[in-house]
């Protein structure tokens, strides 16, 4: 059964359909790569599916429940968390704060100690435990993107979007960094995950959806897909150059 | 819930000021009533930093809860004979009615956010002038007198009694702003200040939060409005819903720190005491110089304010303070204690705003 629904799922900002009615499904256990060229629409679609923004039209259901109308503070109640492109932590806490804030709220509820205290176990999953006390403005961007991945594993999620975790770092901390998407899917997330380096999400991806203008061009298998001749044009135009 | 230190040692401190009124015979009574007012700034200055401290809406609004506290006293109390005691509780509902009322339209438009929020409070204290002035219910541009009000006569005499009404809301308020600041109420705020879409993406429900927030800022802003009433013998509504309230609480808050429940109190004792001092030398124009210079050298040189500041470099404090009062007390301008400690807050204030080295932020811990 799958676990994410959503049925022609429009978005418009001003005068721009940033999503022209989108439809598709995420199964538990699969490793979604979604693609396409800059303004597809990827964002626009995570920032529906986790919440963040409300759809215009479609209808949106997780687990058989419907969220379309539901408000983003009990999104992550229902096991579906998010990390930011750029990343977004609360500017005067520290990396700890950070992660300890969804713990007090959620499904978790704790008290500020106690989140304080389980918080911990998230930063040495993404190795940052050193920085605990370190205020996010004393961190690089590599160590922000695994904050963002901490604060959102907090939340116990059962699906994972991904907003291009790897945009901005180097060929170490990339290499570094898929290990970490591929341990957060063995232990049992479901990972929605956009990225701009296609041979990163081939290699990742169980299934590829490939957005062109706020549609949904192509899905399937990932050397399939990629291989695509719509998906070719939309990504490299029409004379067809190699990337 | 278990008593944090802070807690303990305020409940400990408003126990034993509670106590300082017997042993002040012979003690100039201007020495209670300086305090009272310390302590009806506190609580005003706190009142507006649990909302505004914690959650970065910038609110205006502090004019409207104060007039509404004390126009509740001069309409129930003072025109229709209503017991005190029980009004000011009434006073402090009244007030978070009014806070709740003004969350409820701006909080639920979702694109009016931030700078509208501090606009539309203005214009709150603006509409709440008006229609004081035109209900003669409430005013009807005549004023109330307010000299006949009957007083409680358990708490003492006229300069104990306001000075232990102050001290409860001061304590209060002071208490809600600890509380809160350990809460996961004041981390969901906190979190609303940094980004707040994040946050309610995290599952913070930031519109309770907020309404709750302003709710408890405005009782306690509103009750602190309704004992200062006791204090003013001819309410006008130009004397009430004006501007000056909200600007000083907006200034002790920042001057002393909008990072940490002291701030606040710290920020509240030094500008009402300067203030004091000044109007009291004859030098009022001089004081709004004075501490508007100091907002302004604050916003861009201290900006977490005096509290941290100080916590950070206690010695400079503790100097600062040494010298502020060594003229003075050479001068023999001992007449007043309250003298003395101006310049002494006044050395303590200046010499901590000389810059620092060390960057002061990555070393305080503000949320512990």
């Amino acid at each position: 059964m799958a676990d994410l629904y959503f049925d022609d799922v429009t978005k418009r900002f001003g005068g721009v359909q940033a999503l022209a009615g989108v439809s598709g499904q995420v199964e538990q256990g699969e490793i979604v790569g979604l693609v396409g060229p800059n303004g597809s629409g990827k964002s626009t679609l995570i920032n529906l599916l986790s919440g963040y923004l409300e759809a215009e039209g479609g209808k949106i259901t997780f687990g058989g429940e419907d969220i379309t109308d539901r408000p983003a503070h009990r999104i992550i109640e229902m096991g579906i968390a998010r990390t930011y492109q750029i990343p977004r932590p609360f500017g005067t806490m520290t990396a700890l704060e950070n992660v300890s804030l969804p713990l007090m709220f959620g499904t978790a509820r704790h008290d500020p100690g106690r989140a304080r205290s389980e918080a911990q176990q998230w930063l040495e999953f993404t190795g940052l435990e050193r920085h605990a006390d370190t205020p996010v403005a004393g961190l690089n961007l590599h160590q922000l993107k695994y904050l963002e991945l901490a604060r959102a594993l907090a939340t116990r999620p059962r699906l994972l979007f991904l907003d291009e975790v790897l945009s901005g770092l180097n060929p170490t901390e990339i290499t570094q960094s898929i290990e970490m998407v591929r341990r957060i899917h063995a232990d049992g997330i479901t990972i929605v995950i956009v990225e701009h380096l296609v041979r990163v999400v081939t290699e990742l991806a169980t299934r590829i959806v490939v957005l062109d203008r706020g549609r949904v061009i192509a899905e399937g298998e990932p050397t399939t897909v990629m291989r695509d001749p719509e998906v070719v044009v939309a990504y490299l135009g029409t004379r067809g150059r190699h990337a | 819930m278990r008593l944090r230190p802070a807690a303990a040692a305020t409940v400990v401190l408003a126990v034993a000021l509670w106590f300082v009124p017997e042993f002040a015979d012979g003690f100039p009574i201007f020495y209670l009533l300086f305090a009272y007012n310390v302590f009806f700034w506190i609580a005003q200055a706190s009142s507006w930093n649990l909302f505004t401290g914690s959650s970065g809406y910038f609110s205006f609004g502090q004019g409207a809860y104060y007039g509404v506290g004390v126009y509740t006293v001069g309409v129930l109390v003072a025109k229709r004979g209503w017991p005190l005691l029980p009004t000011f509780v009434v006073a402090g509902i009244l007030g978070a009615l009014l806070g709740l009322f003004i969350g409820l339209i701006v909080f639920r438009l979702r694109k009016l956010r931030g700078e509208i929020f501090a606009l539309m409070t203005l214009a709150v204290a603006f509409v709440m002038g008006a229609v004081a002035r035109v209900s003669s219910t409430i005013d009807g541009g005549q004023g109330i007198p307010l000299s006949g009000v009957e007083l409680p006569q358990a708490l003492g005499d006229f300069p104990a009694m306001i000075f232990r009404l102050g001290l409860i809301v001061a304590t209060l308020a002071v208490l809600a702003a600890q509380v809160l600041h350990h809460s996961r109420l004041g981390w969901g705020l906190f979190a609303i200040r940094d980004d707040e879409a994040v946050a309610e993406n995290l599952g913070v429900p930031t519109f309770r939060f907020k309404m709750m927030a302003l709710g408890i800022s405005a009782f306690l802003a509103s009750l602190s409005g309704a004992v200062h009433s006791l204090q003013i013998s001819y309410v006008t509504i130009e004397d009430v819903f004006n501007i000056r309230v909200p600007l000083l609480v907006i200034l002790m808050s920042i001057l002393g720190g909008t990072r940490h429940w002291m701030g606040p109190v710290v920020g509240a004792l030094v500008v009402y005491t300067l203030n004091d001092r000044l109007n009291a030398a004859g030098l009022q124009d001089v004081s709004d110089l004075i501490v508007g210079g100091l907002l302004i050298f604050m916003i861009v040189a201290v900006k977490e304010g005096l509290y941290l500041r100080a916590r950070q470099r206690p010695l400079r404090a503790a100097i600062g303070f040494a010298v502020g009062i060594g003229p003075p007390i050479v001068l023999g301008l001992t007449d007043s204690a309250i003298t003395v400690m101006a310049y002494g807050l006044l050395g303590a204030v200046l010499l901590l705003m000389l810059p620092v080295t060390a960057p002061v932020e990555e070393a305080v811990p503000v949320h512990g």
